[in-house]
């Protein structure tokens, strides 16, 4: 008798260990699909709090950096403007006209804690739902591709980095329009892989990669990085790219989180392809 | 009793802290992602029962996670050696049994036995974690890189805080 009790005992240790177990690698792998709900992560009040306060603290050590950036790319902004223009012929432009339509706003925000170690890597942003960031907007610094937001809280977001696995964010080769997925193997936090590239396209390393735009979370053009390798595998006809990235994600502070103004409408367009299957 | 508890509240606290705020964010390589939280449940007393370690394990792990956006790998992880810790103290247990006014610490157990016992542990964690973080065969050098250099830092910091966070108990 004593000795059955010892064992349910036993067992009711294990089971609870069981349940628990399959509690929280069920959390994880569902995790990996970000249209999931996601408990506990640095979007959720109580710990953004203390991410806030961490980065109210340790900002202070990259700002002089920072601020180089910022005036360099104010620089290059501000010889954009049409003041910065010597007009060649007369008034060809109109402000108002019916050409141009605004497609993407971006909204500033800054990063208040970051990985790049893991195999998925997520920033977490000091803006949310009250600044007007919702699930699934694109996120770029000014070198380039960043990721895309998967959770927000009223002033927290997550941010899902292109260096995480199945990243599958469309790209393109700029100079003739091939496209492919990106994705990312885990090793290096500047190299990220494009795989299954046709051996009879023109590629050669030092070619510049830009984004696609195709789903909608980016622009098109929105830099990516360099090709830095040409793998060939025995038996494959195609090639494994390795591209390096323009950002530098060990030292990214200041992102802008795209809303693409015709999101909705292009949903809206796709969701009818579907519907007509 | 009271007392005791009010501290391991106050350390569960402060290495949460630690881990998700300080350690989280020493990105210095890719192959070194070291932890530190496991040196509470490291820490807990000989005899504490398979229950109670399991769910401070659970607590501790899911509120780590909740710093590093790894959604319940943590807690995993951290559960696993919760789990094996009372089984395997059972086994290395001194003749006399434990004192019950001891801790596993370095400063109570001395150094040789603290690296065997904590070493074993932190290998079990780190492998676990990085197995199912990775969770690829054909990177399976890239899960034992990983493992063993964080394995190396995340023992010498859980050494350098045994001596800040722990004294010898009284005699």
């Amino acid at each position: 008798m004593r000795k059955l009790f010892k064992f349910l005992k036993k067992f009711r240790d294990f089971l609870l260990f069981f349940v628990l177990q399959i509690f929280v690698l069920g959390l994880f792998f569902n995790s990996k699909n970000y249209h999931k709900a996601q408990l506990f992560n640095t979007s959720s009040e109580l710990i953004g709090w203390f991410v806030e306060k961490k980065h109210n603290i340790t900002k202070h050590f990259s700002l002089a950096d920072e601020n180089k950036k910022l005036s360099e790319e104010n620089a290059g902004l501000l010889d954009m403007l049409p003041e910065s223009f010597y007009q060649l012929q007369g008034d060809l432009w109109y402000i108002n006209d019916k050409l141009y339509k605004q497609q993407y706003e971006r909204i500033s925000a800054e990063v208040i804690n970051s990985t790049t170690n893991n195999r998925d890597n997520y920033f977490t942003l000091n803006k949310g739902a009250a600044g007007g960031i919702k699930k699934g907007m694109g996120v770029t610094s000014k070198d380039g591709l960043i990721g895309f937001v998967t959770d927000v809280s009223d002033y927290c977001a997550i941010v899902k980095t292109i260096l995480s696995e199945d990243i599958n964010i469309p790209v393109k080769l700029k100079k003739n329009d091939e496209h492919w997925l990106l994705k990312w193997d885990g090793f290096t936090d500047e190299i990220a892989q494009v795989n299954g590239v046709n051996r009879d396209i023109d590629i050669v390393v030092g070619d510049t990669i830009i984004t696609r735009g195709g789903n909608g979370m980016f622009p098109v053009g929105v830099p990516v990085g360099i090709v830095s390798e040409l793998i060939s595998k025995d038996g494959k006809q195609t090639w494994d790219v390795n591209i390096k990235l323009s950002v530098n994600f060990s030292g990214v502070y200041h992102v802008y989180v795209i809303n693409n103004l015709f999101q909705e409408e292009q949903a809206a367009l796709e969701a009818r392809i579907t519907a007509d299957e | 009793m009271n007392n005791t508890w009010l501290k391991y509240g106050l350390n569960f606290i402060l290495i949460v802290l630690i881990q998700g705020l300080v350690v989280n964010n020493l990105n210095i390589d890719e192959f070194l992602n070291p932890m530190v939280y496991p040196m509470l449940i490291l820490m807990l007393p000989f005899e504490l029962s398979l229950i109670a370690s399991l769910i401070i394990s659970f607590l501790l792990g899911i509120s780590v996670d909740g710093f590093s956006n790894t959604f319940g790998l943590h807690a995993s992880a951290a559960m696993l050696i919760g789990y094996l810790r009372p089984t395997v103290l059972r086994y290395i247990k001194p003749r006399d049994g434990y004192d019950s006014s001891l801790l596993p610490s370095i400063q109570d157990m001395g150094i040789p036995w603290f690296l065997g016992y904590s070493s074993l542990f932190l290998l079990i964690h780190h492998a676990w974690f990085f197995t199912f973080e990775i969770l690829r065969f054909d990177l399976i050098l890239l899960i034992l890189a990983k493992t063993f250099f964080s394995l190396i830092f995340s023992l010498l910091l859980i050494i350098l805080f045994q001596f800040i966070f722990y004294k010898a108990s009284k005699k």
